[in-house]
């Protein structure tokens, strides 16, 4: 009986290790399979196993080249050259070449399209020849290959033929459900919201990295549930681990847990241009519009008692509004206010508040990582220098309509920067805001400084490096001294695997399938 | 009969609607829909364009009508999040809640009337008691936390059982089945105990002391004093009384066993239509959740319609008022 049981389960074992298997599961199932209806990581980050863009990002997030062997700039900035690769066929056998990607630039730029904000600087899209696309611009602009490196290829003709030219979001079409990419995966079963089975693409152009012969994607909502489907072996690798679940399954035989830091910047933001507080009774006026007040804030928090106790030691203090990994990082300028209340409330005295005041502090409890935690301990630290928060907390789709209605005094706001590099943020959170030129869309507090508005047209078309650098660094330094927002840190992000999984971790928090050894 | 069965049917309509016109009402607190479909680059002017597109700017009474216009047709519209029918959604999911909810309600019967009739018979025994003692557990332990602790229990420390999902099901039309495959069935046990444990322990209650009550009558005195046995007596005397009650109870928690499928849905990640309501609330797919509320309000409206057409037809005094009153 032992001996049958044995080779049983060696039967079954070494079953296991031939078929390569690798189940995972994350907490949010990709809506959409088109890769230009939604403008969301799951989405992004799941098809970029399925669909592949003209560049794509290495494991460093550098900028490597994918669909396109090469790239350059037009004259002095007129636009971008790309010279497309050849032999490369879609998952069905049609042929890529630069039609499909002018028909990509039409599809993804139209109306109907998520992804259209990626080429508002995108005056016209040439086809020079079968190889060759040209991508004018309406400035020169220096970062549009980063920009782009989401911007999927899909075969104009499939599309056609399945009516599914533009994307669908709101009642979707073929593609919603069904993929065609150039990718090193297909898909071969989609069921929304329950499974999605992805096999190696056999003409694939690049060289296979991974040993996996089929990988099925499960959402698991509940936490608690995928650490228990981790650690029984029902899945290899989860997306992500609870903060405080790290340290035991770190600790435990058989499972690993892979951390690092995300693009994602948590800050504090202010009401710059409100008349007075929303949420206070006794005060008048807005004291925030006072630069001392926000500096006050920013030394009355302690930052690394936050990471100590409620991130457990996994996150790292933030600066500026981009971390470290970014590109156009001011390395000069990582220093951040330190934690002195004796100093916040001389501040605070100088501004002409020696007893504090109140004011509201909102807070989305279901968006970033322990938010609320990270808010009520804040409101805890504000309250010894007598700034007392009364705080409101609520899941972030009440969340946002909030923060647009300017129902806050003072409110917690996570940022990642979509193309990897320091100009997003500014334009997103510092420029002022204009609807026309889709400025500020994301400046709840109409935060303003003329010399960002002026330095950012600036950074976005400088094509010298050192230049570019250097207007980045003295933009950053403003929005420190005048501490537009009090940058608190950079999000951790901690995934966990099976010990047989090889894997790399991005911090784009895209999990990239062609980078995983079952051993 | 005529009249009383036309007065219900209105009664019941009544309802409906008015669950209906709450739940719109309450839409709009469950937060907007926009962030979620648009990514951040979104402008102002995208929001304000689907906003319109979806009649999210229109009063909810006017969103509820067009709601109502469609479902009356069989169309409950477009989910925002999946971009496909919600009709076609909800009948992909409806499989695996029911059989849930099935094999749920099949185990508290069965396991609840045994215990329940062993526990009366036995009422001072040792078991008796300790089972008493156990059901206690079923009663006040939360939903989430008894499928959490059974997780914990059978699939991470002896891995006999699947943590989460449904394993491998077969395709019959329009059905899916987890009950053809050795991975469905096994996928089965741990969220179905976890549901039906609280009507498990309730049934048993119950069972138990209408039995203990049905054991006093005199006929159960006269039926042993006439020399049947103990079996004859306990079975097909004394629980055949008992199950009038039971069955009452039973069908109004039929219901409930299929409502209250969403926390343990949610535990194991089953793929059922709970499930999809709770992802539904966070995202906001306003079309999802009226549907799946107004399937629900259907159903225990319908239960309860049933019930008291039931009832008309049992209790023939029920029908003499009326016709007294003519």
């Amino acid at each position: 009986m032992f001996r049958f049981l044995s080779v049983t389960a060696a039967v079954l074992l070494s079953g296991s290790v031939v078929a390569e298997e690798f189940r995972w599961a994350e907490t949010t199932d990709p809506q959409t399979m088109d890769p230009h209806a939604v403008n969301s990581s799951p989405v992004l980050g799941f098809l970029g196993n399925v669909y592949e863009g003209l560049v794509r990002r290495g494991k460093d997030m550098s900028i490597e080249p994918a669909l396109a062997t090469a790239w350059e700039p037009i004259g002095a900035g007129e636009g971008w050259r790309f010279t497309l690769r050849q032999g490369v066929t879609f998952h069905d056998g049609s042929r890529f070449d630069a039609a499909d990607v002018l028909f990509s630039y039409e599809r993804a730029s139209s109306d109907a399209a998520d992804t259209s904000s990626w080429f508002a600087p995108v005056s016209d899209v040439v086809v020079v020849d079968d190889y060759t696309v040209d991508i004018m611009t309406t400035a020169p602009n220096p970062i549009f290959p980063d920009s782009i490196a989401n911007w999927m290829m899909m075969d104009a003709g499939w599309a056609e033929a399945n009516a599914a030219t533009r994307p669908d979001p709101e009642n979707g079409n073929h593609a919603t459900l069904n993929t065609n990419g150039t990718g090193p995966f297909r898909v071969t079963a989609r069921e929304p919201g329950l499974r999605t089975v992805l096999e190696p693409f056999d003409g694939w152009w690049g060289e296979a990295e991974h040993n996996i012969t089929r990988a099925e994607l499960t959402p698991i909502q509940n936490p608690a549930t995928a650490v228990a489907a981790l650690l029984s072996g029902d899945v290899d690798f989860i997306n992500p681990v609870p903060i405080q679940d790290a340290a035991r399954l770190a600790a435990n035989e058989g499972v690993k847990v892979i951390q690092g830091i995300e693009a994602r910047v948590i800050m504090l933001g202010f009401p710059h241009e409100a008349e007075a507080l929303k949420y206070s009774a006794e005060t008048e006026g807005n004291p925030f519009a006072d630069a001392r007040v926000r500096q006050a804030v920013a030394h009355a928090v302690n930052v690394p008692a936050i990471l100590q106790t409620i991130m457990r030691g996994n996150a790292e203090p933030a600066s500026q509004l981009v971390s470290p990994a970014m590109r156009g990082y001011s390395a000069g300028l990582a220093e951040r206010p330190v934690y002195d209340p004796d100093r916040a409330r001389a501040l605070l005295a100088e501004a002409g508040y020696p007893d504090g005041f109140s004011f509201g502090l909102k807070c989305p409890n279901d968006r970033y990582l322990n938010d609320e935690s990270v808010c009520q301990a804040i409101t805890g630290m504000l309250a010894q220098v007598g700034l007392q928060a009364t705080l409101d907390a609520m899941p972030v789709q009440n969340y946002w309509p909030e923060l647009r209605a300017d129902n806050y005094d003072m409110y917690l706001l996570g940022w990642s920067p979509g193309t990897f590099d320091a100009e997003h943020p500014i334009r997103f959170l510092a420029a002022t805001p204009d609807e026309a030129a889709k400025l500020g869309s994301w400046n709840f507090g109409g935060y303003s400084n003329d010399r960002v508005d002026t330095l950012l047209p600036q950074i976005q078309s400088e094509i010298d490096d050192a230049a570019r650098q250097a207007m980045l660094d003295e933009n950053a330094a403003i929005l420190q001294k005048e501490v537009a927002y009090v940058p608190l840190y950079v999000q951790p992000l901690v995934w966990g695997a099976r010990a047989n999984i090889e894997l790399t971790q991005r911090p784009d928090n895209f999990f990239v399938l062609r980078w995983v050894t079952v051993n | 009969m005529l009249a009383f069965v036309i007065r219900r049917v209105l009664q019941s309509l009544l309802v409906l609607l008015v669950v209906g016109a709450v739940a719109f009402s309450m839409f709009r607190f469950v937060g907007d829909p926009i962030d979620n479909m648009l990514g951040q680059e979104r402008t102002q002017e995208d929001i304000d364009r689907l906003r319109g597109q979806l009649g999210l700017d229109q009063p909810f009474v006017v969103q509820y009508v067009k709601f109502l216009q469609g479902a009356v047709q069989g169309n409950f519209g477009v989910s925002y999040r999946q971009g496909r029918p919600v009709s076609d959604i909800l009948m992909e999911r409806a499989p695996a809640t029911l059989e849930l909810a099935a094999v749920s309600g099949v185990l508290a019967i069965g396991i609840g009337i045994a215990l329940g009739v062993f526990t009366a018979i036995r009422r001072d025994g040792f078991a008796a008691n300790a089972i008493m003692s156990l059901s206690l557990i079923g009663v006040s332990l939360p939903t989430f936390l008894i499928g959490i602790l059974l997780i914990y229990l059978f699939s991470v420390e002896l891995g006999w059982l699947p943590s989460f999902g449904r394993g491998e099901t077969v395709r019959i039309g329009g059905w899916t089945t987890g009950f053809l495959t050795e991975s469905g069935l096994k996928a089965l046990i741990l969220p179905s105990i976890t549901l039906g444990l609280y009507q498990m322990t309730l049934i048993m209650r119950l069972v138990r002391s209408e039995m203990l009550e049905v054991l006093r009558q005199d006929y159960i005195r006269f039926a042993r004093a006439r020399g049947l046995r103990e079996r004859a007596v306990n079975f097909r005397h004394a629980l055949k009384n008992t199950l009038v009650p039971v069955i009452t109870v039973t069908g109004l928690q039929l219901g409930s066993i299929i409502a209250f499928a969403i926390i343990t849905e949610t535990v194991f990640q089953w793929p059922g239509v709970g499930l999809l309501f709770i992802n539904a609330i966070q995202f906001v797919d306003i079309p999802v959740m009226a549907a799946y509320l107004m399937l629900i309000s259907v159903m225990f409206v319908g239960i309860n319609l049933i019930v008291d057409l039931l009832y008309f037809a049992i209790d023939p005094r029920l029908r003499a008022d009326k016709t007294a009153a003519h």
